[in-house]
């Protein structure tokens, strides 16, 4: 039965995954910016589910109803006052600038939240389910939909409106998207802005399953890069794949060898991606 | 400036940063006529096609769009204006499907569903082969439909003057006939067409007036008849040597 526990538990934690990438993943492939802010967001949505829930009782399903609004503005005014003036300038440069900015957030969190790691507990608790002979948190699978319905919600946003198709055009053509009269730096800040959005909620929803610290900022970045390069870039089921992929290697992994090398069998897993399939599971080759 | 000019340059210089490419060039196309731009490679015709739907900046001299200084305008505004470029090498977006990129040409106009079902239907009655294949990735067509897409796209952004670059590059005789029986409707509708071709021959065949460029500069022009039977052009651009 280990088996199909591990399964369920890499599924739930997979979608997870997708949902920390997805953000990362558009901002990459869209302004060809690799957004080191990323791990940050995620941590301070975390904390705002967390001061929501001490503080006035709201549950996390709700905070992530505030969470989107408020990520996105944030994103959209940082994109387009800062990061839209170094946009057209080799990639160093703006990941520069995302470092720098990354600096600025996490330490401003460690100041004001300390470096204390928080947990968010409900109570009363929800308890689990058997599922196939599985037992499963039944918040962690309220989780586990949430994360896959926004990933559903940003493959909509993208294919059925208007504003959405424009992002696309932007990635795949930007002087034709030009031409139909987009204006790219608008469309670049709404992007980095669903990024954002996308991270704040995906913090909000890993409160309910990591432990809360600007620490574990840089987990979240490497485990959205990893699952970037394992599922291909710029493409939502890329990221719903190797989601899946890296929590199933780590839950199967750490079955035999032990939790504590989760991250090294992740990193191994990245480096053989990029010898043998650079491209990704759903990426295509030769895009950049 | 007689108002049935569409688009008017006097001495309209541009380029890359330090390389200059157009060196004064004076052009007039007419509403509801279609003008040719012909001319070798190198000649500068795409980069003033550029210019035209405002990608690159205007570095001196005048541009005039419906008697209008536009030469700072943006592509937007140009767009606006109903100035569309449908660009070499048609630069459809690959990935999504051709009803898609057809609705990214009517992106920056303010129009009712409706309306662009309308739109759509009238692209589609143009280029039927569109239809059927509406929901397949631009990237799977042909280079014909490729070329039909690309300009349905344009015409989806309501033009007054649709400027082609390289109608037939890399297309069959056979294809470009079929474009070339298209664009003449659309213009007997009253549309605006400005082409520019290397294939001269066709060009000049179906153009009302003709532009020839070379070096960055307009070196003759007059009525496509006239050119087609000018001896000079008919050995630099079409191969024939005159005894």
């Amino acid at each position: 039965m280990w088996l199909t526990q591990v399964l369920i538990n890499a599924l739930v934690l997979g979608c997870l995954y997708a949902c920390i990438a997805i953000g990362f993943s558009l901002v990459w492939g869209v302004l060809n910016v690799i957004n080191l802010i990323h791990g940050s967001f995620i941590v301070l949505g975390s904390y705002l589910a967390f001061g929501l829930y001490q503080t006035l009782g709201i549950s996390p399903w709700y905070a992530i109803i505030v969470a989107a609004p408020l990520f996105f503005v944030l994103g959209y005014l940082l994109q387009f006052l800062l990061l839209n003036r170094v946009i057209n300038a080799p990639v160093l440069v703006t990941l520069t600038m995302t470092f720098g900015l990354d600096l600025i957030l996490n330490n401003a969190m460690i100041y004001f939240f300390k470096a204390d790691y928080r947990k968010l507990t409900l109570s009363p608790p929800m308890g689990s389910v058997s599922l196939f002979h599985a037992v499963v948190p039944i918040d962690r699978l309220i989780a586990t939909v949430a994360a896959l319905a926004l990933t559903g919600l940003l493959y909509l946003v993208l294919r059925r409106l208007r504003v959405g198709r424009a992002i696309v055009a932007v990635r795949l053509d930007r002087d034709a998207a030009v031409l139909m009269g987009v204006d790219v730096k608008s469309i670049y800040a709404v992007a980095f802005g669903l990024g954002a959005a996308l991270a704040g909620c995906a913090g909000v929803l890993m409160a309910l399953v990591y432990p809360i610290s600007p620490l574990t900022s840089s987990t979240f970045l490497g485990k959205a890069f990893v699952v970037c390069v394992l599922g291909g870039l710029g493409s939502v089921s890329g990221a719903l794949a190797g989601g899946v992929l890296l929590a199933l290697v780590e839950g199967v992994g750490t079955t035999f060898l032990g939790p504590e090398h989760a991250t090294t069998l992740s990193f191994v897993l990245l480096i053989v991606f990029l010898i043998v399939r650079p491209q990704g599971l759903l990426g295509r080759k030769g895009f950049e | 400036m007689s108002d049935s000019l569409i688009i008017e340059l006097q001495q309209l210089c541009a380029g890359y940063g330090e390389v200059q490419v157009l060196w004064g060039v004076d052009m007039k196309v007419r509403q509801g006529e279609i003008t040719a731009l012909i001319g070798s490679n190198g000649a500068g015709k795409t980069t003033l096609m550029r210019v035209l739907s405002g990608l690159i900046p205007v570095q001196s001299g005048h541009y005039f769009a419906d008697g209008r200084d536009v030469a700072g305008d943006t592509a937007a505004e140009l767009l606006a204006r109903g100035v569309v470029h449908v660009p070499e090498g048609r630069r459809l977006f690959g990935a999504m499907s051709i009803e898609d990129n057809l609705l990214m040409g009517a992106y920056s106009r303010k129009v009712s569903r409706a309306e662009l079902g309308r739109d759509l239907d009238s692209v589609y009655g143009t280029f039927p082969k569109l239809r059927e294949r509406r929901n397949q990735a631009a990237a799977t067509l042909s280079g014909g439909e490729q070329q039909m897409c690309a300009i349905g796209r344009g015409l989806m952004s309501a033009p007054r003057l649709l400027m082609i670059d390289e109608l037939s590059l890399g297309l069959s005789p056979l294809l470009v006939e079929q474009l070339v029986a298209a664009l003449r409707a659309l213009n007997a509708k009253g549309m605006s067409i400005l082409l520019v071709e290397q294939d001269v021959t066709t060009a000049l065949d179906i153009c009302h007036s003709a532009y020839v460029m070379d070096m960055g500069r307009i070196v003759r022009t007059g009525p496509g008849a006239e050119l087609l039977a000018d001896p000079i052009i008919r050995e630099a651009y079409l191969g024939v040597l005159e005894d």
